[in-house]
């Protein structure tokens, strides 16, 4: 046999081996994802890229999904932002760098999220983030196609302030944050909720960021008919501000904690009369739903990890992974992201999460609410959708 | 309102003890020695870290403490020896390896504790009722602690033969050397008080407030506006501008902003180089 005749029976061979699995070929669709895998923003960022990761694997595990006439499945190209905000920009360029990538997930703090999102925006890719700033960001001119996976404080505010109302019993309030943006924002939410909701605003004080020593402040509270606290959005202030209640006395011991964790309260339990926090996905450490039980299972089996109080994150993109697909489905392209996005916007899903995305890009979901009281710990789901 | 004067003023004193006892550490290196070590406030963190391990560990508040002090002591020699005794004399090789320290010794902290605040469980807990007035258990006990402290210290400096060393040095250095003060001994001994005391207000800080790499600054900054306040190098000066800074700090976050804390130091610090350039207790030259 000469070495032509071989070659010959080989391509043949070849052929038709590969010709079913050429009938049935699957193409891929570059899915960027982004974020703190290391410094001190991991804590949000890793869970949140597990989730996607998990995501994909299951939707890539189910074969696929069809856009047209092909088979696509998700292969995922990631970048590391160092909680950085120069690395982030910089991983931001090399991520797009590839000009196969057309949607990207990731960043759940505003320090790195800001030039990842900017550049996510002129590179017109459509990006879903979760940090807070981005709320600034999305809806503005030329950021269509900028999403942002969690709800706005509007938005969670609107389920968790009657929660406290009605789990704390409260009646008149006092309101203690850092001197920044963020909480001048959170007052002008909370206040006129607060007083629809039956409760007084009784004294509204803004301290230096970085204060340790809150005792002084803390003295303004005193006497002022005060049943409720609302501590801020940052642990370890939240954590110093009820150890120095306890510690100072004579101030309420109910506290209204707009931050995600019930950390600050945890060493406290059995000397305050209550603690709300907020789950801004779903509450994996006491679940009662049977969706986010069976979603727990499937994390645990896919990362190998066990859930911890930062695990929530995970679910941050979860589910819009797949809300992702629907839209590729019905825009009927997997290559133009302004389509895609103006599918998401408007589209209501009911995952593990039951959440949608507003004309804007803002996400609307329904949240759970961390109780801590008598001290038991439990949630309340939210409908807010 | 009168009793709301007095329990703000108690707390203004509680927080300016601890704040005297950092700044005693930064005059003390400083106006006998001629060190300006912006490394104190690192100090003060690792104190901090010490007795939050120590607690962690099954010894109790006190003996964490004692550990916190003698490991900054020893901590405080050795930073004299091999670093700062290479730059006696030049302020500015001082400052610029104290700067470099403060970098190694906060990034290494960070890398190895994590940046996370960590809380000690305090001694004692609550509130106690003196007359009519609500006070904190824990802060009567920090203010009780830090009196001593400085007491004991003052006290050291005026009865005891290595305190008399001390003042001979810091009058005249030469003259000291001559009469037989061993000036180099004594550098060393100063320095290692100073971080020692360092590493006491580190356990009193750990006491109250969280535990994190980054906790020396402020110590730090503050410290050196007592310094300043009380006339650098001068004993009773930091200590009166210690007390005064946590009275100021403590009205002006009562009865003005709490917004704006940080901002009373340096207010005083203003008034006090336009009117009193020399510090609180006079005299350019160190006192002790």
């Amino acid at each position: 046999m000469n070495i032509g005749r071989l070659l010959s029976i080989i391509a043949s061979a070849s052929l038709a081996l590969w010709a079913p699995g050429a009938l049935a070929q699957t193409d891929t669709v570059k899915l960027g994802v982004i974020g703190s895998l290391t410094g001190p923003h991991s804590g949000w960022d890793v869970p949140a890229s597990d989730g996607v990761q998990m995501a994909v694997s299951e939707i890539n595990a189910a074969g696929g999904f069809k856009v047209g006439d092909k088979t696509y499945k998700f292969s995922v190209v990631q970048e590391d932002t160092q909680s950085k905000p120069d690395i982030a920009a910089t991983a931001a360029q090399k991520l797009l760098s590839d000009e196969d990538i057309r949607f990207v997930m990731g960043v759940l703090t505003s320090t790195p999220g800001v030039p990842v999102a900017n550049q996510m925006a002129r590179a017109k890719v459509l990006y879903v983030g979760g940090f807070t700033a981005m709320d600034g960001l999305v809806g503005t001119k030329g950021k269509e196609l900028l999403l942002r996976a969690l709800d706005t404080d509007e938005t969670a505010a609107k389920g968790f302030v009657p929660a406290a109302a009605k789990e704390l019993g409260l009646k008149r309030v006092g309101m203690l944050l850092p001197n920044d943006d963020v909480s001048k924002s959170i007052v002008k939410i909370y206040e006129p909720l607060f007083k629809q909701n039956g409760i007084e605003v009784g004294l509204v004080e803004l301290f230096q960021p970085g204060t340790t020593d809150f005792a002084p402040v803390l003295r303004k509270f005193q006497n002022q008919g005060l049943d409720g606290l609302f501590i801020g959005y940052s642990d370890p202030d939240a954590e110093a501000i009820i150890r120095q209640s306890l510690e100072i006395g004579g101030l309420p011991t109910k506290f209204v904690y707009r931050g995600g964790s019930s950390q600050p309260a945890a060493k406290y339990a059995d000397k305050i009369d209550g603690f709300l926090w907020q789950i801004l996905t779903r509450d994996l450490a006491n679940p009662s739903d049977d969706k986010v039980k069976d979603w727990i299972l499937r994390y645990k089996a896919f990362t190998k990890k066990e859930v911890t109080p930062q695990t929530y994150w995970a679910l941050t993109f979860y589910d819009t992974v797949f809300m992702l697909v629907k839209a590729m489905q019905e825009a009927g392209t997997v290559t133009d992201p302004a389509a895609v996005a103006a599918k998401l916007k408007g589209m209501a899903y009911d995952g593990v999460r039951r959440m949608s995305y507003n004309g804007e890009g803002r996400a609307i979901t329904d949240i759970d609410i961390g109780v801590l009281k008598g001290g038991k710990v439990y949630s309340i789901p939210q409908k807010i959708l | 309102m009168g009793l709301d004067i007095a329990q703000t003023l108690i707390d203004g004193l509680m927080v300016g003890g601890l704040y005297a006892t950092v700044a005693l550490g930064i005059t003390l290196v400083f106006g006998l020695v001629g060190i300006l070590n912006f490394a104190h406030g690192q100090s003060v963190m690792l104190g901090a870290y010490v007795t939050f391990f120590g607690v962690q560990a099954g010894l109790g508040f006190w003996l964490s403490a004692a550990l916190a002090v003698l490991a900054m002591a020893a901590f405080g020699a050795i930073l004299e020896q091999l670093v700062f005794r290479r730059t006696l004399g030049d302020h500015m090789a001082g400052l610029a390896v104290s700067l470099g320290l403060i970098m190694v010794i906060e990034n290494l902290a960070a890398a190895t504790f994590s940046p996370d605040p960590r809380f000690v469980d305090p001694p004692v807990s609550g509130s106690i009722m003196v007359g009519p007035l609500q006070l904190s258990s824990q802060r009567l006990l920090v203010l009780a602690i830090s009196t001593a402290l400085i007491g004991g210290f003052y006290l050291f400096l005026q009865r005891a033969t290595l305190g008399k060393a001390i003042r001979a040095m810091a009058q005249n250095r030469q003259g000291a050397a001559l009469v037989g003060v061993r000036v180099s001994l004594v550098s060393r001994t100063i320095f290692t008080i100073g971080s020692a005391l360092a590493g006491a207000a580190g356990a009193l800080y750990a006491s109250l407030f969280a535990v994190t790499p980054y906790m020396g600054n402020t110590p730090l900054t503050k410290g050196f506006i007592l310094a300043a306040l009380g006339g650098l190098g001068s004993v009773p000066g930091a200590i009166a501008a210690g007390f005064l800074l946590g009275i100021a700090e403590s009205f002006g976050s009562r009865y003005l902003s709490a917004s704006f804390r940080d901002g009373y130091g340096f207010i005083l610090l203003i008034l006090a180089l336009l009117f009193l350039p020399t510090g609180l207790f006079g005299a350019g030259k160190a006192r002790v």
